[in-house]
Formats: C-alpha cells, structure tokens, sequence
C-alpha cells in the first residue's frame, strides 16, 4: 500500500493537533495542548481508487520556543499549512515554514487551511489576504476543527495532489 | 561502557547490565553487516510496552514508529567516525500497547568501531518542560488576546471619535447652514464657541469673542446684564428674555435664550434671535396704534397723529376743537412734545369757571399790591411757559376782556402783569382748545372774531368715541393695563361680552368716560376677565346691538337728572361727581351753569 509522509506545520496553536484528530479518530477537544516534539499518526483514504496510507507528522507549532527541526520534512511527499484566522501573526509563521521547507527539500505539494472558521467573527486574516496567498498559487481552504468544516477536503487535496501530481506548483512565499 | 568487549558471563557486562537497568534507558547495537539491531542489557520496563515481547532482543524497524524508522533511515554523523558526538532525534510521542502513549527520544554515538542506539523514556523532567513551555504559550495566547481586545477597544474608541467628529462637523454644518445665532459658555462664562451666525449678529470676528466673558461680547445694560446671568445661574425662572439692546452705533435688539448643555451641565448655549427688524416693525406698528400717550389706530386718529406731526412742526397758534373727554390736553401735549419747544415747559390752564381778574392774574401775573390779596410779585402761567407752550382749555368760556389781552398778547408777544405798566416779552406757542363751536359763538358774540382767527391759524379735530368705536377695543385693552398697574390688580382681558357692551355704547363722556368706567370694572370685578355685571349699571344695561354709530345726545332734563345723581353719589363733590360721570371738572362745572343747577 502507498505510504506518504505529509507534515502539518504552522505557529503554535493553530489547530493542527487537532485537525489530525479530527481527521483521524473525529474527535475534538476545547483544552490547548501543545505538541512537544513529533506525533505521528497515519490514516488511510482512497485516491483514485487507490488506498494511499497518509502518516502525518504532527510537529511542534513553531515559535520562539521550538523551531522546525529541517530533519523532520525530510521525505515527506507534502504538507499542510495551518494557519489560525483569529492571529494574522500565524499567517507570517506560515509564510516563513513555507520557505522552510521548500529550502529544505524542494517544492512538494502543500495546501494551506486557516482554521478557526467557527470564530470567524474575530479574525484578522482579512479576505484581501486571502486573495494574495491564492494569488501566488496556494490552495487556501477555510476550516474548522471544532466543526469538522474543511478537514477532509485538506486533507483529500493534498492527498490527490501527491497521488495525482498537477503541474509544478508555484513556490514563491 | 568502553570499547572493550565485554562478553555475557564477564564481570563488566554484569555491571553493565545493572547500569543500564538502573537509568532506564534501552541500548541497542547496530550490526554494520546485517543492519539489525542487538539489545544490550535487561531492557525496562516501559520498552516492554512499546514492542512485541517476542521481539525484544532485537529491535524490528517494520515494527517501530514511523518516526524511528524516518530517523535510523538516514544519514547520521554520530556513527560516521566522530567520536564522542552524541546525536538526537528529538522528543516522539509513541502509542504503547495499552492505549496510552509515552514521549520517547533517541540517541546515537559510536564508541570505537560499535554503532550504538540509546532509547530513553521522557519523564517528569520532560513533562515539567512541557508544562512549561504550556503555561508560557497560554501567556502568550492571553496576551495576544488582551492585546486584541485593547485593539478593538481602541479602534471602536477611534471610530466613536470619528462618529463624534463627524456628528459635530455636521451639526457645525446644520448650525451654521441654519443661521442659528449661538455662543457656548463655559461654567465661567467664557466663550467657548461661537457660530458664524453669531459673529455676524454682533458684527466682531471669533478671535474677538473666544476666551471672552459673555459680558464683554454683548454690550448690554447693566438691568439687561443682571437678567441674562440670573437666568443662567437658574435663579430666574425665566429660560428666555428681551429682546435686549445691544448697545453700540446701530442698536440691535436681540432675543436671548439659555439653554444647559445636557452632555456638560456646567455649560451653557446661548442662542441669540436678532429681532431688531421685528422690534422696528412693532415700534411702528405701536407708533401707528398710538401717538404719544393717545390711543387708537381708527382712521380718524390715524388723521389726527398725522395732523399733529405737522402742526408740531409750525410754531403757530392751533386750536384744539373736540368734545369733553376726547385727549383735547392730550394732544396738546403730543404737538408739544413732538415741536421743538418739547425741552420747554408745558403749562396747562383750565379758563371755564373763572373771573376775568383771577384768569388775568393766572395767565399774565401780577405785581404786589395789584389788588387785594397781592401780596407778592406774582409770574403769570405766560412767563412761566417761556421758551414753552401753555395750553389754554376751554378757551371759549373765557370772559371778553380776557380775550382782549390773549390777543394782544398773541399779537405783540409780550405780556402785562396786572399792576405793571411796563409789558414783558414772552416766546410762548399757545395752543388752545374748546368743546364750543367758536364760530357760533362769534356769531352770538360772545367770542371775538379777531381771537378766533388768531388762535385758529391750525386746526386739529378730536373724532368724539363714538365716531370711532374700533378704537373701542385697544382702548379698553390699554386702559385695562394701566389701571391694574396703578391698583395692584390682575384683570387680564374683557370678556367679549362686555366688549360688545362697550362697542355699543354711546360714551358722551368719551374716553374719559371710558376710563371711568374700566376702572370700575376693575374695581367690580372678582376674577382676571371683565363681565358686563362689572360695568357700571348706566354702561351695562346698554342693549347691545342698537346702531352704535346713531349719538342719541341726552335732553337737557336727562343730563340734569344724571348730574344730580352723580353729585348725589359723590356727596357734592363735583370733581368727584364730574369723575364719576366722566367728564372734566371743567365741563362739570360749565353744565351745573348751563342747567342752572345750584351745588350742594
């Protein structure tokens, strides 16, 4: 069975833990737990017709406290980009682990989800910023883990876009 | 551990083992030919819940997390020939069998020629880390939080402010699009504001009034200044006055209101109404209603206003001709005071009723021991009105040598004290007045022509009341103000019945009968409004409706009949009579004569 590595990086608390939850068991929980180091979880979806084992790599969040080990994105066939809508300062952290990896091991596909939709109300991250990282060709979904909204889609795009490689994303950050 | 070798059964694997054992680490060895991985020592506890137990010995990489299968996979500088370099993986959180979960990290080193992998159990000093690093990003999260909430406490200040910016440029606007006249004074009286309106009204620019005491803006009287502060102290109950004049070349009249500003209590708004053209429209609409003290805007007064502006402006003689108690003193006032003899005296002298020696005396004055009681020089009322005018009633009832003298006297300007031989200048206007027909009486002969044309060089005709009952009403109404403010009284206004009682008399007595009678009502009546019940009885059981304009003159048995009575009701005083009838006491007096009636 196709086995893909795909790691969800972006700043501390944005929701990635609980995307992955959310996607693997379905199960979500209010209370902030942050990830030291590396959990790894796998789940498998259909492609094509085809089972593609994904095993997410669920890293730290990045912030002055942790930095993105570079040795971590080694072989991994994409990743996600949590931001969280309510902090236009994870928006910068995305752009900057974007760099990160595509410095590291070159451009891969990658899909970016600014949770939080269930707090829309509060966010910073403005449409007009939005606009822009679709403007340099990133996959922008809305999302929610506490809702469930948007998370089998980022997942299953990334997915299809490894499975089914489209033309060579654009990398600029 | 060294590089020597230590087999199973030798005393330093023994050691070695217990060492192990006793940091609760896993050692495994990597065998550089086959790849497998050789367990060293008793493993711990814990490692026996991440792996099969078959499996212990060895280390199954298919079996491991896909983490230690990513991290062995690749290459590692530990194990590349640098010695005593220690290389780690990085804290991974691993499933164990019980469905729990365990964070783990692994290490590599070489030690000679021997590839080692150390997997070591994160525990309290690795949760106390992270609960640390847990409280500081909370912090952070709940500072990021505060911030946010002073963002958008500071940016909805900042729109308010902008609101309120916006809501006081456009009210700004309103004002000043509206014209409204306004000053906002601080709790001192200051000027704080002034809108363009009010600049223009007070004809001064806005440096000239802001940070000024309203005082100084508004040059006002000091009655005028005391008014306006007791209103804004709240003493005065009043939240409006004037209008007030403002003093300066070109007098402005304004309407003041003060009103507290509600979002400032200690301040105020003062809104100015410019009603100098509304002041100029009622003074001539008042002028136009009245002249002087006569009332009356009927177009027979408004002729006899218009008569005496021009007679005013001559110095010649005027005869007054109208019937008892139609203002004939009045207007001979009015032509005084609107002549350039206005500043001079004005004497009045009543010529009916008396002797021809005591008018001589009054009129030209006398010297001591002229006659009989002289016991002093004495000026006559024509030295006294030097400069003047003396108004001369009742002129027609003056005996014949007196007329001789007054026309010698209009004719020379010059006067003869009784006694005195040598004659004095006078510069006197004399204005005269009768109720006869002085024409008549030169045809009788009992006036003399010549006087008559000397003292009738002007003419004014006072309309008796009854010929303009229009004026009935203002009158009335006048009347009504004046008597309540010398009696203390509140009578507000007349009924209309009575009005049309009023309207529907005949008034032989005119408007001093007028008097009377209003000041009877007010005197009679129990309330703020004048009913017919308060009139006199002769007044009120006037039927209303008779043509008013038809004077039914008394007989001379009806006119006897009423001066009996009046003298009776007065006790036999004829002034007191002649007042209750109406008439002057002169008139009074001339008709006891006439009727041959005998005082009391």
């Amino acid at each position: 069975m196709m086995q893909k590595k795909i790691c969800m990086l972006g700043g501390f608390a944005v929701g990635k833990t609980s995307l992955v939850r959310r996607f693997v068991t379905n199960v979500f929980s209010n209370e902030y737990h942050t990830t030291i180091g590396v959990t790894v979880e796998k789940k498998t979806v259909v492609v094509d017709k085809e089972d593609v084992t994904l095993v997410l790599w669920d890293l730290y969040g990045e912030d002055e406290f942790q930095r993105v080990r570079e040795s971590y994105l080694r072989g991994s066939s994409g990743y996600i980009l949590v931001m969280d809508g309510t902090r236009k300062s994870t928006l910068e952290t995305a752009l900057a682990l974007h760099q990160t990896v595509v410095r590291t091991i070159g451009a891969v596909p990658f899909v970016s989800i600014i949770n939080k939709a269930d707090l829309q109300a509060d966010w910073e991250i403005d449409e007009t910023a939005i606009e822009h990282l679709r403007g340099q060709g990133w996959t922008v979904l809305i999302g929610s883990a506490k809702l469930g909204q948007g998370v089998e889609e980022v997942f299953g795009q990334l997915a299809t876009q490894i499975v089914t490689p489209s033309p060579a994303p654009r990398t600029s950050a | 551990m060294t590089d020597a070798v230590s087999t199973p059964d030798s005393p330093d694997h023994a050691l070695f083992s217990r060492v192990l054992s006793a940091l609760d680490i896993v050692v495994f060895e990597r065998d550089e030919e086959s790849g497998a991985y050789r367990l060293h020592g008793a493993s711990p506890e814990w490692w026996s819940q991440c792996v099969d137990p078959d499996h212990r010995a060895t280390l199954d990489l298919s079996r491991c997390s896909p983490f230690l299968q990513d991290y062995l996979v690749g290459r590692h500088p530990a194990w590349e020939g640098n010695l005593g370099t220690i290389e780690k993986s990085g804290p991974w959180t691993e499933s164990d069998q019980q469905g729990g979960s365990m964070t783990l990290e692994a290490s590599l080193l070489s030690l000679g020629s021997r590839k080692l992998l150390l997997i070591e159990c994160l525990g309290s000093s690795f949760e106390d880390m992270r609960s640390i690093v847990q409280r500081a990003r909370e912090r952070v999260l709940a500072e990021d939080l505060t911030a946010k909430l002073h963002r958008n406490t500071e940016t909805q200040l900042i729109d308010q402010l902008e609101a309120s910016e916006r809501t006081k440029d456009e009210a700004l606007t309103l004002l000043q699009h509206l014209g409204i006249a306004a000053l906002v004074l601080d709790v001192g009286g200051l000027v704080t504001f002034a809108s363009r309106r009010a600049l223009e009204v007070l004809g001064i620019t806005a440096t000239d009034v802001i940070g000024q005491h309203w005082e100084q803006v508004l040059p006002l009287s000091q009655p005028d200044c005391v008014l306006i502060q007791s209103m804004l102290e709240g003493s005065s109950r009043m939240e409006s006055g004037g209008p007030f004049c403002l003093q300066g070349p070109q007098a402005r009249w304004l309407a003041v209101e003060i009103h507290r500003d509600l979002c400032h209590p200690s301040r105020h708004i003062m809104v100015l109404s410019d009603r100098t053209e509304l002041h100029a429209l009622r003074q001539a609409l008042h002028e136009q209603a009245s002249f002087h003290d006569l009332v009356g805007k009927s177009s027979a007064m408004l002729r006899v206003y218009q008569l005496v502006r021009d007679v005013a402006q001559v110095d010649t003689t005027v005869l007054i001709e109208g019937e008892t108690g139609t203002g004939k003193e009045l207007i001979a006032r009015a032509i005084h005071s609107s002549s350039t003899r206005k500043h001079k005296p004005f004497i009045a002298a009543n010529c009916a009723g008396l002797t021809d020696s005591i008018l001589t005396s009054q009129l030209f004055g006398h010297k001591r021991g002229a006659f009989t009681g002289a016991i002093q020089d004495q000026q006559g009322l024509f030295e006294a009105a030097e400069g003047g005018t003396l108004f001369l009633d009742e002129i027609g009832d003056i005996p014949p040598q007196v007329q001789t003298a007054l026309l010698r006297v209009l004719q020379e300007k010059e006067i003869t004290r009784l006694g005195e031989a040598k004659p004095r200048k006078v510069n006197v206007r004399v204005v005269a007045a009768t109720h006869h027909n002085l024409s008549e009486d030169v045809v009788r002969g009992s006036f003399r022509a010549d006087l008559l044309y000397r003292i009738r060089i002007a003419r004014v005709s006072l309309p008796p009341l009854r010929e303009r009952r229009e004026d009935i009403p203002l009158l009335a109404q006048s009347l009504l103000g004046t008597i309540c403010a010398s009696t203390g009284k509140t009578v507000e206004r007349l009924n209309p019945d009575a009005l049309r009682v009023l309207m529907s008399y005949s008034w032989p007595g005119n408007v001093r009968e007028l008097r009377s009678a209003v000041e009877f009502a007010v005197i009679s009546c129990k309330g703020n409004e004048v009913f017919p019940a308060d009139l006199p009885p002769e007044i009120a059981g006037t039927p209303v409706g008779l043509s008013p304009s038809i004077f039914i003159p008394l007989s001379s048995q009806d006119e006897k009949t009423r001066l009996l009575a009046a003298l009776s009701e007065a006790k036999g005083n004829r002034t007191e009579a002649a007042k209750r009838l109406g008439i002057s006491r002169a008139t009074f007096y001339r008709r006891l004569v006439e009727l041959e009636i005998r005082p009391f």
